[in-house]
């Protein structure tokens, strides 16, 4: 009987990992095909119809053609593949990091106030804060474009990362709101009676304990921003603003037959993302879920 | 201004004449200075960057605005919506992106319904294997569409490959050639992209059915099959209602993917008519054609069609799960 029941669990964990296996074929397998593409020989990468899955000679070639001698593309502006690359990394940085530390900013002092205090009006503020999360943003961005070129930002990253703040402003507030509501009322009625303003009610008994909230905002804005497409494609024009997501884009109109580099130029444009969804997963999650659910 | 803080609002009710300069007061309190401060730089970027140029762009939709063509602007009323629905080609876009999310849900609530599954069983590796399978979602989706493009490849793809050397293919195929199966294959891209964040809404639904409650259906003699027909599908329903709509916009407004998967426009030519969706409609419209006023009525069409279609599935969900109880 003992032995029976260990037999069942052992059949059960075997259809369990089988299954396993499947989803993580479904889940991983391009990942592997632009990994595995993008440190191949080109002689192995167009083997065919026996295609070479695990690289007999693995070589950093494409990453080093990309990054140094690349040849230049039309749809690159006629830069070199070397200086589209490095300026695409560097805005894509640039643009990133910068709006994903004013979000944080903002919505962690927005998230106070609509979490803890009463005034007239915040209930419409709130709302029409709110009102952007599941609307399509084509209405706002079509007006916008010329609204920016009036303003001579197009092309900018300054114009980049104020469009990016915008849009992760509904998401990030309202994560801070439910985040600082959390946090028990009674340490800062303390701070309080203690003849604590405001700004150092925040400063000192907030910020501290609305970390986790703050750097679960921070990396959603960070991916978020990192991932987008759709605004640069608009906003910008060269390499003074393009980030890696338009580079590779650019690549793939001229490159037709290159696939090892554009391989690297993917695995370079995806490794940040990659990275974060494997060591800060949790808080991705619960950011990006949470934006949804609402 | 009412007091800002919570505590200050039980003083008693003023006469007229006083109250007057004690609101000035409050108005200039240090918590008002407080939450202005921390609200202006917000209500600034959301009035200059969304609201304002929505309201710009519903007048543009009232114009015959054309940026080839250099002219004022004339106002010519509902003239565009009319032009568009008179248009065959704006059926043509709008039943393409109905197909694109007729196949895409159907597909990505059997995979993540099945991975949620997979997922709520107890076995030694399971926060890894979530971890693993949440990847795709992570990545940016215009990477997406062209690592698929390249898995598909009709000379030196990977799925070619693999197909040949099972024997299951004779000769390589060009999967992204036909125009029906470029749709297709659309769909299983925004599939792959997309199919994480209904794996976790229904993985948290499982979560949450209690397990006496198949025990108490087995001790009724129900086997495994009627315990997901009658009991996790009906308990589910409000989590497959989230998915469904989440998903619904996501596959509606569907761009990126496409870009790189069939749409061929990165180097500035033509985009690819046969998987062109309402929105790379209305970026052609706008920033390849420059007709200005047409696109700008057609994403309030756009805005409208979402908003219906959310409306319809939030209300039916919400009465059928209102019916099953």
């Amino acid at each position: 009987m003992n032995l029976s029941l260990r037999a069942q669990e052992r059949l059960r964990l075997t259809v369990i990992y089988i299954c396993c296996a499947i989803v993580l074929i479904w889940a991983l397998a391009p990942i592997y095909w632009v990994a595995v593409s993008s440190i191949s020989t080109r002689q192995e990468l167009y083997a065919a119809p026996y295609k070479i899955w695990f690289p007999t000679q693995p070589t950093l070639d494409s990453y080093r053609t990309i990054f140094t001698t690349g040849a230049k593309f039309r749809s690159g502006g006629f830069s070199p593949t070397a200086e589209l690359m490095s300026s695409g990394l560097r805005n894509s940085a640039i643009i990133s990091v910068g709006s994903s530390v004013i979000v944080t900013i903002l919505a962690t002092g927005a998230g106070y106030v609509f979490a803890r205090m009463n005034f007239r009006g915040k209930n419409v503020i709130f709302l029409l804060i709110m009102l952007m999360l599941p609307l399509p943003i084509w209405v706002s961005l079509i007006a916008l474009f010329f609204l920016m070129s009036q303003l001579e930002l197009i092309d900018t990253l300054v114009g980049l990362i104020l469009i990016f703040v915008t849009l992760l402003l509904p998401l990030s507030v309202w994560m801070m709101t439910t985040f600082v509501r959390d946090i028990p009322e009674e340490i800062q009625d303390a701070a309080r009676v203690d003849g604590a303003d405001r700004w150092r009610l925040v400063y000192s008994i907030i910020l501290p304990l609305a970390r986790p909230g703050m750097v679960a905002v921070f990396l959603v804005a960070m991916l978020w921003s990192w991932n987008n497409f759709l605004i640069p494609l608009i906003f910008s024009r060269s390499n003074d603003s393009q980030p890696l997501t338009i580079v590779l884009t650019l690549f793939i109109g001229q490159y037709e037959v290159a696939w090892e580099d554009m391989s690297a130029a993917a695995v370079v444009t995806m490794l940040p993302p990659f990275l974060m969804a494997l060591f800060f997963q949790r808080y991705l999650v619960r950011g990006l879920t949470m934006g949804a659910v609402k | 201004m009412k007091p800002a803080h919570e505590g200050q609002r039980k003083v008693p009710p003023q006469r007229v004449g006083e109250g007057f300069r004690e609101g000035l007061a409050q108005v200039f309190s240090a918590d008002n200075r407080f939450i202005f401060i921390i609200l202006l730089p917000i209500i600034l970027l959301i009035a200059l960057f969304i609201y304002y140029p929505a309201v710009d762009t519903f007048q543009t939709s009232l114009t015959n605005e054309n940026l080839r063509i250099r002219r004022p602007p004339k106002f010519v009323g509902a003239d565009n919506y009319v032009k568009l629905v008179e248009d065959d080609e704006f059926w043509e876009v709008t039943g393409r992106s109905f197909v694109v999310v007729g196949l895409t849900l159907p597909l990505e609530l059997v995979v993540a319904f099945s991975i949620a599954m997979l997922l709520n069983q107890r076995f030694p590796g399971r926060g890894v294997m979530r971890t693993l399978t949440i990847l795709p979602w992570m990545l940016p989706p215009v990477v997406n569409g062209f690592l698929w493009g390249w898995l598909l490849n009709g000379e030196y793809g990977a799925l070619n490959g693999l197909l040949y050397q099972f024997g299951l293919i004779d000769e390589y195929q060009y999967w992204l050639r036909a125009p029906e199966t470029q749709i297709f294959w659309v769909a299983v891209v925004q599939t792959w992209t997309r199919f994480a964040f209904p794996t976790i809404i229904l993985l948290a639904g499982l979560q949450s059915i209690p397990d006496d409650l198949y025990d108490a259906a087995k001790v009724d003699g129900a086997n495994a099959l009627s315990g997901v027909r009658f009991i996790t599908f009906p308990l589910l329903l409000p989590s497959f209602g989230i998915a469904l709509v989440v998903e619904f916009i996501a596959a509606f407004q569907i761009f990126d993917v496409i870009w790189t998967l069939t749409a061929g426009g990165s180097a500035g030519g033509a985009i690819n008519p046969f998987t062109k969706t309402l929105m790379l409609y209305n970026y052609e419209l706008v920033f390849r054609d420059l007709r200005v006023g047409l696109g700008a009525a057609f994403s309030y069409i756009v805005l409208a069609m979402s908003l219906a279609v959310g409306l319809i599935f939030v209300l039916r969900v919400y009465n059928q799960g209102v019916h099953d109880k």
